[in-house]
């Protein structure tokens, strides 16, 4: 029988197949490995969208450099309301914790203020209330790194805020952490001691190999299972002058501890137990959102899935002396904002940004006294890249935000809104 | 096991008998030449693979450091695992190394594998070593880990996540054994012993993170001041379970109280493990040879 060319290719390949099969799976393994980028971001698009609409608003925000060096000192700063429109599926903050969110200690978070008080530690915060916060960070690591302040609830999980990327440059060898100690000194708590531990450590890794070894180098293992599964005599198996050897051991061990504990104890007369127990009572900033002269109330709104489209409305009156307009329409640390008010620059980070991503149906002023029925719409891409577009498909379909309303000498009123939405799934 | 070993023709037919089993006068594979009833076609001794009793010392020594270099890598994994995720924060980081719940749940969470290996160690050998063994291997990953982890992969310094020192504490509960020669005495005694020891063999590492400083007006200790300067994003504060309980009565003396508790949990926790190192141990391999 004639052998053509696709039989020969064909028994070559049936040959080869294992080998072709481990090929294609370590180019695939490599391809993707190549593909992979770094993990710089901490998950903050994976939460629910009304869960990070309707829980924290965090606006106002300062990082005060965005490039530093090791050891330079940087601070985000910032307003926080805790939502009234806080979801049922958290827990609300009565143990909460303003953290760092960043990729490990590429910063020393060297404090931490809420309402003014310094908060090292968990705190009470209340539905409703706005707090100013400050958290003052020292550059540790080079490179180029997203930081977000973050509040984490217990049992709810941390909420970030809105991040931004930090440039650290300089040399990490350069980086020391001083702390100074009620007794005077200061210590460098990047290195403290150190030698300490590793000369602790060390001088009982060898006690306790030079202990294994011993009574490994006794017959090792086979020779004593064979002795003892012989029924050989105990006092043969473990002579009496080993007994006396682990006494000593034993002896010296214990002797260690309490010489050793002893010293420790007079040579650090003054200490104190880890400190514990949660902040309670931090001041809440006044005038803040919702204590704006503006009576707002929602009629309700729709969510267009394809057009990545908030519509809401609302009836707004004015009671305050002075005419107001909207300017921006904030939630889960997007800023849409009406370019008619908002006509400069605006410093935020821009994956955060829409200049123009608010409008409304009548764009004129309210004025002192009256009552208005508005449309805002609220559209841009950064609803979706942002996953706030997965409101249609939340739990509890309801969008919460605050509304930024401006005087025209500058005064400005944020007032929370939100309720339930209605999702248009055709286009339309 | 060594049975199946094949072997090489040697250089010559040797006369002498060389029991798989070396027995334990003067080390392994020591035991005196027998005279060999039989020699093999290619040298070797009927009955044994071996062509001396050089090379049959040889082949237990090695076997002998190939079972504990196993045994070691095994309980680095094992114990490891065990202790990171029944005990890990707290012994994980400095700012959850308290005066209650460290010294409670770490000598409770060891002595486990202790007493398990103590088991193995002790029916089986006599070897005095189950607790130190283990207690070792632990620490050995646990080095790993807190270095090529913890301080070279997310730069967390070694300040902040030292691992706890217990081998004076395994030390201690082997010798008990060693001396006593009861496992009842050494559940008793040195597992009381073993739970006591460790605030206080810690403490020559730990004071010195006790000292006190005001951080704007807010007192904290050197530990916390560490755990709260460097970042761990998924670890809020309120996660650590520190310096809680109702143990007011005992003002600053609660140290003593928890390691008392510990112990006697310890006590308890060693009877079981102790037949958990009975039940699932084995020297069935070994008996073959």
């Amino acid at each position: 029988m004639k052998t053509t060319m696709f039989d020969l290719l064909a028994r070559h390949a049936k040959r080869q197949a294992g080998r072709l099969w481990a090929l294609g799976l370590a180019a695939g393994l490599a391809v993707t490995m190549a593909a992979t980028g770094p993990a710089d971001a901490h998950g903050e698009k994976s939460q629910a969208a009304f869960l990070r609409m309707r829980t924290l608003n965090w606006y106002d925000l300062k990082w005060s450099k965005t490039s530093v060096t090791v050891n330079e000192e940087y601070e985000i700063t910032g307003k926080l309301h805790i939502m009234n429109a806080w979801p049922a599926a958290v827990r609300i903050p009565e143990r909460a914790f303003v953290n760092t969110g960043q990729p490990g200690a590429v910063a020393n978070r060297e404090g931490v203020w809420v309402g003014g008080q310094f908060t090292p530690r968990s705190m009470v915060l209340k539905v409703g209330e706005t707090y100013e916060f400050r958290v003052l960070l020292r550059a540790r690591r080079p490179g180029h790194w997203h930081t977000h302040v973050q509040l984490s609830v217990e049992t709810g999980g941390p909420i970030p805020g809105p991040g931004q990327y930090i440039d650290i440059k300089g040399n990490f060898n350069d980086f020391t952490d001083p702390v100074k100690l009620l007794n005077g000194t200061t210590v460098d708590i990047e290195v403290y001691q150190l030698g300490r531990i590793y000369m602790w450590h060390l001088l009982w890794f060898v006690a306790g190999f030079a202990w294994i070894a011993y009574w490994f180098s006794k017959r090792g293992l086979i020779g004593r299972f064979v002795a003892v599964a012989s029924g050989q005599a105990e006092d043969q198996i473990i002579t009496p002058q080993e007994r006396i050897i682990g006494a000593v051991t034993l002896a010296a061990v214990l002797g260690t501890i309490i010489v050793f504990y002893a010293i420790t104890v007079s040579s650090f007369p003054n200490t104190i137990p880890l400190q514990a127990g949660d902040f309670r009572n931090i001041p809440a900033l006044a005038g803040e959102v919702d204590a704006g002269p503006l009576k707002i109330k929602y009629l309700g709104g729709s969510y267009k899935v394809p057009g990545r489209e908030l519509v809401a409305n609302f009836k707004i009156t004015n009671e305050g002396k002075e005419p107001v307009r909207i300017g921006e329409f904030n939630t889960a640390g997007l800023r849409f904002l009406n370019p008619d008010v908002y006509t400069t620059k605006v410093d935020y980070p821009d994956y955060l940004l829409a200049e123009r991503g608010l409008t409304l149906s009548d764009n004129a002023p309210i004025q002192p006294g009256e009552t208005k029925d508005i449309t805002i719409t609220v559209q841009d891409a950064r609803w979706d890249t942002e996953r706030l577009s997965g409101l249609a498909y939340d739990v509890d379909s309801s969008f919460a935000g605050v509304l930024f309303f401006y005087t025209s000498s500058g005064t400005r009123y944020p007032m929370e809104v939100g309720g339930a939405v209605i999702p248009t799934f055709l286009p339309v | 096991m060594l049975r199946d070993k094949s072997f090489k023709a040697g250089p010559g037919p040797v006369t002498e008998s060389i029991p798989a089993s070396p027995g334990i006068e003067g080390g392994a594979g020591s035991n005196p030449p027998v005279a060999a009833p039989n020699v093999g076609a290619l040298g070797a001794v009927s009955g044994s693979p071996f062509t001396s009793r050089a090379e049959a010392a040889q082949a237990v020594k090695t076997a002998d450091l190939l079972l504990v270099i196993a045994l070691f890598l095994i309980m680095i994994g094992g114990y490891h695992v065990h202790f990171m995720l029944t005990a890990g924060d707290w012994d994980f980081w400095i700012d959850w190394k308290d005066r209650r719940f460290w010294p409670t749940v770490l000598p409770i969470m060891l002595i486990t594998f202790v007493a398990a290996a103590q088991y193995f160690f002790w029916e089986n050998f006599r070897l005095p070593f189950g607790a130190t063994f283990v207690c070792l291997a632990l620490l050995t990953g646990e080095w790993i880990d807190r270095y090529v982890s913890f301080w070279g992969w997310t730069f967390f310094p070694i300040t902040l996540c030292w691992p706890t020192s217990i081998i004076p504490m395994a030390l201690y509960i082997d010798i008990v054994m060693l001396l006593s020669k009861s496992w009842i005495i050494t559940a008793v005694v040195g597992s009381m012993g073993f739970s006591l020891l460790m605030y206080s063999n810690n403490w020559v590492i730990l004071a010195p993170f006790h000292q006190a400083s005001e951080q704007y007006g807010t007192l904290m200790s050197v530990a916390d001041i560490i755990g709260f300067h460097y970042v761990r994003t998924s670890m809020p504060e309120y996660i650590r379970i520190i310096e809680r309980g109702t143990m007011r009565t005992f003002g600053k003396d609660v140290v003593g109280v928890s390691s008392f508790f510990s112990g006697f949990v310890s006590i308890i926790v060693y009877f079981v493990w102790w037949y958990v190192g009975k039940m699932f141990s084995t020297v069935k391999y070994m008996a073959k040879i």
